[in-house]
């Protein structure tokens, strides 16, 4: 039976090229847009390099301070971070490392824009960076307070060129000579946690983050547990650590912070009364929204146009007997071949279009892929699709009356 | 004819009821697209307020602590003349570290009469300021060593906030207080606004206060003016002075040129995404409508014949199927005006009504040129049908 359809679906096809075209052209593009929107979204928040650890793991970002006469809000510091957090009994490491900071260095009358980030040991051991050459930074030379370093690849070909191996060789920067220890793969921008050109222990810096009492200031902190059980138990006893806090001073009301998965404190906005998760997907189901319901309405529009050319077929089926039930899920499956055809060609744009934009190379390092997940989820969409723009024409076409049907020729 | 074109309308209404609501919401994508290109346009128009070709800023950290302010003025004083001794620098400013296109605010209230502003943005910044930005004053003048003694702190504002608070009247000498009215603020001058927030943002209201003797103890950024076409050779020499004097501070110098592409691409490509799906949405839209259009006069074949059989021209056939489409536009425009119109009305996002009435303006046209275009071909076709054959068919 489904073969049947199958053939009439492409028959009726290629009826009339016009509407077949628009059908395509609608579901395609707009099959594209969502694809390049998911693959977007899927690497900025499903890559999961460096951190492959994620499952287990749960980020502070953001620490928030209410007090009677407005809000503060920023990431951490090191003292709240090391002290704190240290204390905590369900974490196995505690990864700490500053948001990426910008200074320069000059090569060869060439400058260069540097971003640099302070670690701690644990945050390597955490983090499985992929090392071109080289090792991590280690306990022992944190301690020292060695002036060694981990850079990226970018940083590698920018500041040294074309040399097959750095390590052991010094690296200025900020007016500070480092030797290079290891190179890491490159991490784009947008993970922001965990992006950097230079990586640096946190001993080193010019300001001794040891010293100061206060909550607020540059560090993230990731806890790693045992395993993804002890989540809820880390979280639960990282929140109970925030109630029992001491308060700053006499000004503060309440004190807020979370240990949440990478994407709820990826999209944190350091704000408890808005909720950064629910922004980021109100924006994106507004922009998902407005991008199909115009193609559906259109193809609404071009199906129940081209039933109703069909309703002498329609007609003289209902005459020997077939029920609306049949014709109505007929029509369905029709519709639906016809969007998956559409989503064929839109899978193929997406290709297009993704190879195209990361030609672009909009965001450093940030190489768009169309993987499984995406065509998954493209599948879904074209699916959902064909069930939505076919039901309502179907419906329409089992109401007609045989006797007018047959008339219509 | 009208009355007569509405029954005709009318009596298809289930079929055109489709076609209105995809007209409508094509109508509500291309105001918001209208919009935005409106607001960035107007934003666009305005002057930028400085002047960021040879203007570099430098970064530092950790102010040189010491008990006495005295000697921290004496340090970062030593610095100012040790920089402007160079050849290459023309001018230079400390200040605080809301410079034009960071990201970084600090905004207030300020109070006139009781009525209160906000946001303001406040900067402070020393009396080389004005000159290292090239900023315009447009009424008073801008700071100097004068000002730090006084009845009032002197305060210098932009033209938005002068608008703002005195409409057309002068500012020079009124005085205006903070939040809670009780630091109170003689207005010296009026400078055009500086668009910090790049090409395609307003530069909002702004309130430049006079570095006083503390000021140093905070202060991060310092504006440097240089003379043009100074290379790489000639920064690299200031980033070692620099460094090698503030030994415990970490150091960056950025140009404002790369500052601020990096800033108006925020919002280019937003832009870009919205204006491109914009466009094939509404391609998408204009094929759906010439084919359903198109298909709709081919099933009328009878009553056009009929009508041509009767001695109607061509030219009145196709006109008024042209009148047909163009009524269920104006239908779905009249719906989807009340629902625009909602946003100057409740005021919604904070923009100018102005904005929102040209979107709408924009916006009603492209749909009435939209659905005419469309509509042309599908309405010749009909005008040359021959009655004989329409008639014949039936």
């Amino acid at each position: 039976m489904l073969k049947n359809y199958f053939k009439i679906a492409i028959a009726v096809l290629r009826r009339r090229k016009f509407f077949t075209f628009i059908s395509l052209f609608g579901i395609s593009f707009t099959l594209t847009i969502l694809l390049v929107l998911t693959s977007f979204i899927e690497k900025i928040v499903g890559d999961s390099y460096p951190d492959r650890k994620r499952d287990r793991s749960l980020y502070i970002s953001k620490f928030q301070s209410k007090e009677k006469d407005g809000n503060s809000s920023s990431a951490l510091s090191y003292y709240y971070l090391s002290h704190y957090v240290g204390g905590l009994k369900t974490p196995v490491k505690l990864g700490i490392s500053s948001g990426y900071n910008g200074t320069n260095t000059y090569v060869n009358n060439k400058k260069l824009a540097v971003n640099y980030k302070y670690t701690n040991a644990d945050y390597w051991d955490i983090m499985e960076y992929d090392f071109i050459e080289g090792k991590a930074l280690t306990k022992q030379q944190v301690d020292n307070a060695d002036k060694v370093a981990v850079i990226s690849e970018d940083m590698k070909r920018d500041y040294f060129g074309d040399v097959p191996s750095v390590v052991g060789k010094y690296i200025e920067a900020d007016n500070v000579k480092y030797k290079v220890t290891g190179v890491v793969k490159n991490v784009p921008i947008t993970s922001y946690m965990i992006y950097s050109d230079i990586y640096l222990p946190f001993t080193v810096s010019k300001t001794d983050f040891r010293k100061g009492k206060g909550y607020q200031g540059d560090f993230y902190g990731i806890m790693l547990a045992n395993s993804t059980a002890d989540l809820s138990k880390m979280c639960a006893e990282y929140d109970a650590m925030v109630q029992r806090l001491p308060k700053e001073n006499k000004n503060v009301v309440k004190m807020y912070s979370h240990a949440d998965s990478y994407i709820v404190s990826y999209v944190n906005t350091g704000n408890e009364d808005k909720s950064g998760v629910t922004i980021v997907l109100t924006a994106i189901g507004i922009f998902v929204l407005l991008v199909t319901l115009l193609p559906s309405l259109n193809l609404v529009n071009i199906n129940i146009t081209r039933i109703m050319e069909r309703s002498s077929e329609i007609g003289v089926r209902k005459a020997f007997g077939a029920s609306s039930k049949t014709l109505v899920y007929q029509f369905i499956v029709e519709n639906i071949i016809l969007t998956l055809l559409g989503g064929l060609i839109g899978v193929v744009l997406s290709f297009v279009a993704i190879q195209v934009l990361n030609g672009f190379n909009l965001i450093p390092n940030l190489i768009l892929s169309v993987n499984f997940t995406v065509l998954a989820i493209g599948l879904l969409i074209c699916f959902l699709f064909g069930l939505l723009s076919g039901v309502y024409p179907a419906w329409r076409m089992s109401k007609l009356n045989v006797v007018t049907a047959l008339k219509a020729q | 004819m009208l009355k007569h074109l509405f029954k005709l309308i009318w009596n298809k209404k289930k079929q055109n009821f489709l076609l209105m609501s995809e007209m409508l919401f094509s109508f509500l994508v291309l105001f918001a697209v209208f919009t935005l290109l409106v607001y960035y346009y107007n934003n666009y128009k305005k002057p930028m307020g400085f002047e960021y070709k040879n203007l570099w800023v430098v970064s530092y950290n950790n102010t040189f602590k010491s008990k006495s302010t005295d000697s921290v003025n004496r340090y970062y004083e030593t610095l100012r003349s040790t920089i402007k001794a160079m050849p290459e620098i023309r001018e230079l400013s400390f200040c605080s570290n809301n410079v034009p296109f960071s990201n970084s605010m600090w905004t207030s209230l300020v109070t006139y009469n009781k009525k209160q502003t906000s946001p303001v943005n406040w900067y402070t910044s020393d009396d080389g300021y004005k000159e290292a930005l090239n900023a315009k004053v447009l009424e008073g003048r801008w700071f100097n060593k004068a000002d730090a003694i006084g009845k009032y702190e002197h305060v210098v504002i932009n033209n938005e906030l002068k608008e703002k608070i005195f409409g057309s009247e002068t500012a020079i000498g009124k005085v205006l207080g903070n939040a809670d009215d009780k630091q109170r603020m003689q207005i010296i001058g009026v400078i055009q606004g500086v668009k910090v927030k790049g090409d395609y943002a307003p530069s909002g209201y702004a309130l430049y206060h006079r570095a006083d003797t503390g000021a140093f103890r905070w202060f991060g950024k310092i504006m440097v003016k240089v003379a043009p076409n100074t290379g790489a050779a000639f920064e690299a020499r200031l980033y070692k002075t620099l460094a090698n004097y503030m030994k415990d501070s970490n150091v960056e110098i950025e140009h404002m040129v790369n500052k601020r592409t990096n800033i108006n691409y925020f919002t280019l490509v937003p832009m870009i995404v919205l204006t491109i799906v914009g466009s094939f949405l509404i391609i998408n839209v204009a094929l759906g409508l010439f084919g359903v259009l198109w298909y709709n006069i081919n099933r009328r074949r009878g009553e056009i014949g009929l009508r041509r059989a009767v001695g109607a021209t061509g030219g009145s056939v196709s006109s008024q199927l042209i009148t047909e489409s163009m009524i269920l536009a104006t239908i779905s425009l009249i719906v989807g005006t009340f629902f625009a119109v909602q946003f100057p009305i409740l005021n919604v996002f904070d923009l100018s009504a102005g904005i929102y009435l040209m979107a709408i303006l924009l916006a009603v046209i492209f749909i009435y040129a939209l659905v005419f275009v469309c509509s042309l071909y599908p309405g010749r076709q009909a005008a040359a049908i021959y009655p004989a054959v329409a008639l014949h068919e039936e």
